[in-house]
């Protein structure tokens, strides 16, 4: 069976991007939000395997979703995808829980393999 | 609401592209300067450039401008204005960590905006399959109206500016600026040509 994905991004095509870079089967499963304080509602509600987050977005953003993730002590393999690359930032999510930092324009190919580095796939 | 103004699907691309290219100008910027430099990913508006040119050029008197045209292939090009509130731009020479006999206040201006235009643009149009040439930057006579007259030695109409607003952070101060990428109405037409490409993929 394959994971129960979610895809959070402010951007409609950020969250395509995403979409079109997982694999086919989790393709039709994937649910998307568009801001942190939506994609909290849907991790709190829904038991998410796997998110493809950003982090620089209006209200919540990726470092509130992550700090509400650990908070509400959920179990979920968070894969921050951003624009703001500087190392400090990297380190700061992989420190709040983020499997795995990976760069915006993000491609298929790097998506796929790390999610199999973590046994995803 | 004119053939130039963008879609939400194209705001929404080139705000995207805007992002990713601001990120890593941004990362860039840390580096060339070699220290913690605090960046947020800034904010994007779209505006209305004839509007934006007259005020600016009503409120040069207290501000700092270098402008600096740009321009690659498929026709597409304009000026990068990098906008300097007056109290901020002394502040500069501390952020470069130059020797005050070095360079004038004026010279690092220019220094800086050429490499934050340049290296911004230079994200974006690889983004795009593109390649962006560069004009000497100009840091325009802190008199009013010189912006507006500046760009009129330019033969543009210049309906579109994307203004984006930048904030830096060092650790014991920070400033702002504003970048604002003025698009002439020709080159409106080749940027969303350009999106159009990008969103038939999607």
């Amino acid at each position: 069976m394959s994971p129960s994905v979610l895809i959070c991004d402010d951007s409609n095509m950020a969250r395509k991007q995403v979409l079109k870079s997982l694999p086919e089967e989790w393709k039709t499963t994937a649910q998307t939000a568009t801001n942190g304080a939506e994609a909290l509602t849907i991790l709190r509600d829904n038991s998410i395997d796997v998110l493809f987050l950003d982090l620089t977005m209006p209200g919540i953003d990726g470092v509130g979703v992550l700090q509400g993730i650990q908070k509400l002590k959920l179990s979920c393999n968070v894969f921050v995808i951003s624009a703001d690359i500087q190392p400090e930032m990297q380190s700061k999510v992989k420190s709040l829980g983020a499997k795995e930092f990976l760069q915006k324009p993000v491609k298929a190919d790097v998506l796929i393999n790390h999610l199999q580095q973590h046994g995803l796939l | 609401m004119s053939e130039f103004h963008l879609t939400e699907d194209q705001q929404d691309c080139l705000q995207e592209l805007i992002n990713v290219a601001m990120g890593q100008a941004s990362d860039q910027l840390a580096r060339y300067l070699d220290t913690f430099v605090y960046l947020k990913v800034p904010s994007i508006e779209s505006v209305d450039g004839k509007e934006l040119i007259s005020t600016l050029s009503q409120q040069q008197n207290t501000m700092a401008v270098v402008s600096q045209g740009f321009f690659g292939y498929e026709g597409i090009r304009g000026e990068a204005l990098l906008a300097y509130q007056e109290e901020d731009s002394g502040r500069i020479a501390d952020l470069l960590g130059y020797e005050p006999e070095e360079l004038s206040q004026d010279e690092q201006l220019i220094d800086i905006s050429s490499i934050l235009t340049t290296t911004f643009l230079n994200v974006f149009a690889r983004q795009i399959d593109n390649q962006m040439s560069y004009n000497a930057p100009k840091l325009l006579p802190s008199v009013q109206n010189s912006l507006s007259e500046h760009l009129q030695q330019m033969t543009f109409n210049w309906d579109l500016a994307l203004k984006v607003n930048i904030n830096y952070q060092v650790t014991d101060y920070s400033f702002n600026c504003n970048m604002i990428l003025l698009i002439p109405e020709t080159a409106i037409i080749n940027i969303k040509n350009v999106l159009d490409r990008i969103l038939e993929d999607f």
